[in-house]
């Protein structure tokens, strides 16, 4: 406990630095801006803004991002209370009551709760995180090679299985990833691996260029096509403040979906996109009166609003304790750690503490400038949601070809993204989620090491991999989730549940 | 159709990266060569394929594939790529509006006087934040100022 607290105050002492403060704050009123326009997700945020923080120091860029982040997934809660369009997979949930609230003239209402339980939610996930730190970190480095590989393969089992639509094609596209994360020089011989024989993929492919062009591109290029039917609430806002039955109401709500968020954020696999969803069936089960949910019930906002920031948060944990990332978002985290120089993983806490414990406690900096930018910019956001959609889907164009530009000042990586661009959209028409590649090339440079050191180690043995018990759990865990998720029954709960969206 | 096509993919991908890859050395499980997980990840993705391909035999999917406009894809990411192609020659100061008149033809709304204003616009606004307030090193104007 004395250690948390030393551990946390040296965090605060290095976020409240003026310009870790000044950029923690930029990074979540840009995040949030960005995140409100309509038809740009997270990821695509992410992308977009990443250049913005190529000029500070690790920290301060780290800072930042999570700023951003933390907008991102604010804004899309309030696209989903004011025009109907959650902005991202976790804030489906937001849209069933919040935006009834929303036409019964209790817009500012909504919004309020839901800055104030996101305010809650993240206030605990602070602590969660740091709490859980010190011991997976120390666990992670016990882990062997043989224990690393398995559990990457639970992680993306669990991407697998969490993935929306078909299995097969879920598992496709982890494959495919690790695929295009061989590309490039062989680590150990020196190789050149499917290269093609460009010289501008021997240092294998930009993680960027990956994101950009499956999630930057090609999401225009489908928000093109599939025009949003924009339904902004009209009229006044109205008070943002809960009443007191309000607070009443939304308080046990709260406490349950910050539990189950944050639980449900630390597995591996994008477990966080499921927090909101729990929450929701939660809150209507134990309600008294069920048949208000989908009519504007407050718990049906504070619920998985709670959880869909307390697992926004604690997605965190395996990315920074076991360097293994989550879900897309945090694989785009990946990204812009190693283009400062940064190999997350379990070393990231001993060599540096300051980067470390300052993006922990900037975490919850991060959270309470949303909850003061929010409540009184709200009228400002509004107006953002009526940007068309025709001049700013060429101004994104622009900032994230500049962007990919950026990153190496090389002109061939515009090129690049353009073909995945275009492989992306191929692959959304014929019902593949891009998703699960970014995850599976981010972590495929790593688990193929580990594969080969473990080889090496067991002298090319593979029931290293059962012998050695915590991996044979691991692989025990995905074999079982794999297999659940095929038995029909489950199967289809998983559809309904995730069809929502 | 979509498993059909998608599985075709598939298959199409494994095998592009088996061609590719054919001249890595697969190596052995005592010490893996660099062929060895492509290879491996290869085999897999076609075989998925081969599934996909079996279960759209078997009738089971009758999803089509939907429309499949061309505008959308060619302006969008031709922009991208004219703007790869002049932005080291002509400077974000032509590659910048270029890039954004390009884009537009993606879509049927486009009021052209507003996007000619609005390319130009957009193209100082990324000229200050990214060259003169981020200081990242993006031509400017080569054929007028030099850099």
């Amino acid at each position: 406990m004395d250690a948390l607290i030393a551990n946390l105050s040296h965090g605060f002492s290095v976020a409240v630095s003026l310009s870790n403060l000044g950029l923690c704050f930029v990074g979540v009123v840009i995040g949030t801006l960005v995140g409100i326009l309509p038809g740009v997700g997270p990821i695509a945020t992410i992308a977009m803004l990443l250049p913005l923080t190529f000029n500070f120091d690790p920290t301060g860029a780290l800072i930042m991002l999570a700023g951003i982040y933390y907008g991102a997934q604010y804004g899309g809660s309030t696209t989903a209370i004011l025009i109907n369009i959650p902005g991202e997979a976790t804030s489906v949930v937001t849209v069933l009551d919040g935006h009834q609230m929303a036409r019964q003239g209790r817009a500012g209402v909504a919004l309020g709760t839901a800055a104030l339980v996101s305010f809650f939610a993240g206030t605990v996930s602070t602590i969660v995180v740091a709490a859980l730190g010190v011991p997976l970190t120390k666990l992670a480095l016990l882990f062997g090679p043989a224990e690393y590989f398995s559990l990457m393969v639970m992680g993306l089992s669990f991407a697998v299985v969490l993935a929306q639509g078909s299995l097969l094609k879920a598992a496709a596209m982890i494959l495919l990833g690790i695929l295009l994360s061989t590309i490039g020089t062989d680590i150990e011989t020196g190789e050149e691996r499917l290269t093609f024989g460009f010289a501008e993929l021997a240092d294998g492919i930009d993680f960027v260029v990956l994101a950009m062009g499956f999630f930057g591109f090609a999401e225009i290029l489908h928000n093109l096509e599939n025009p949003e039917t924009r339904d902004v609430v009209k009229g006044k806002i109205g008070r943002l403040l809960p009443n007191l039955q309000d607070i009443r109401m939304s308080i046990a709500p709260m406490l349950r979906g910050t539990g189950l968020g944050a639980l449900l954020g630390i597995l591996p696999g994008n477990g966080a996109v499921l927090g909101p969803f729990a929450s929701y069936a939660t809150e209507k089960k134990l309600s008294r009166t069920p048949e208000r949910f989908g009519k504007g019930a407050i718990e049906g906002v504070a619920g998985p609003e709670a959880a869909n920031n307390a697992g926004a948060q604690t997605a965190f944990i395996p990315l920074l304790t076991l360097g293994i990332p989550p879900n897309a978002v945090m694989a785009l985290m990946v990204g812009a750690m190693t283009i400062h120089g940064i190999i997350p993983g379990p070393q990231v806490m001993t060599k540096s503490p300051d980067l470390f414990w300052g993006m922990i406690a900037s975490m919850w900096i991060g959270n309470a400038f949303l909850l003061i930018i929010n409540l009184p910019l709200i009228g400002i956001w509004v107006r953002l949601l009526h940007v068309p959609y025709r001049l700013m889907f060429s101004a994104i164009l622009l900032f994230c070809s500049i962007g990919i530009y950026s990153i190496n000042n090389d002109p061939s990586d515009v090129l690049l993204t353009a073909l995945f661009g275009l492989i992306g959209y191929v692959f959304i028409k014929l019902g593949f989620e891009p998703a699960p590649a970014l995850l599976g090339f981010v972590l495929g440079k790593l688990m193929e090491e580990k594969l080969r050191q473990a080889l090496i180690i067991s002298r090319g043995d593979f029931m290293t991999f059962v012998d050695n018990p915590v991996s044979a759990v691991l692989l025990l865990i995905s074999v079982v989730v794999i297999i659940l998720a095929v038995v029909p029954a489950i199967r289809k709960t998983k559809e309904e549940a995730l069809s929502m969206s | 159709m979509q498993n059909l096509l998608g599985g075709l993919l598939m298959i199409a991908i494994a095998v592009i990266a088996v061609v590719q890859g054919s001249a890595l050395s697969i190596g052995s499980l005592r010490h893996i060569g660099p062929g060895m997980v492509p290879m491996t990840l290869a085999a897999f993705l076609g075989l998925i394929g081969v599934v996909l391909i079996l279960s759209w035999w078997r009738g089971r999917e009758r999803v089509g594939t939907g429309r499949w406009p061309l505008r959308g894809p060619v302006f969008i990411l031709g922009a991208a790529v004219v703007f790869g192609l002049t932005v080291r020659p002509l400077g974000l100061s032509v590659a910048g509006p270029l890039l954004v008149v390009i884009a537009a033809f993606a879509s049927a709304e486009t009021r052209w006087k507003e996007i000619i204003i609005f390319s130009v616009c957009m193209m100082l606004f990324c000229l200050g934040l990214f060259r003169y307030a981020l200081t990242l090193p993006i031509p400017v104007a080569p054929w007028l100022i030099g850099y």
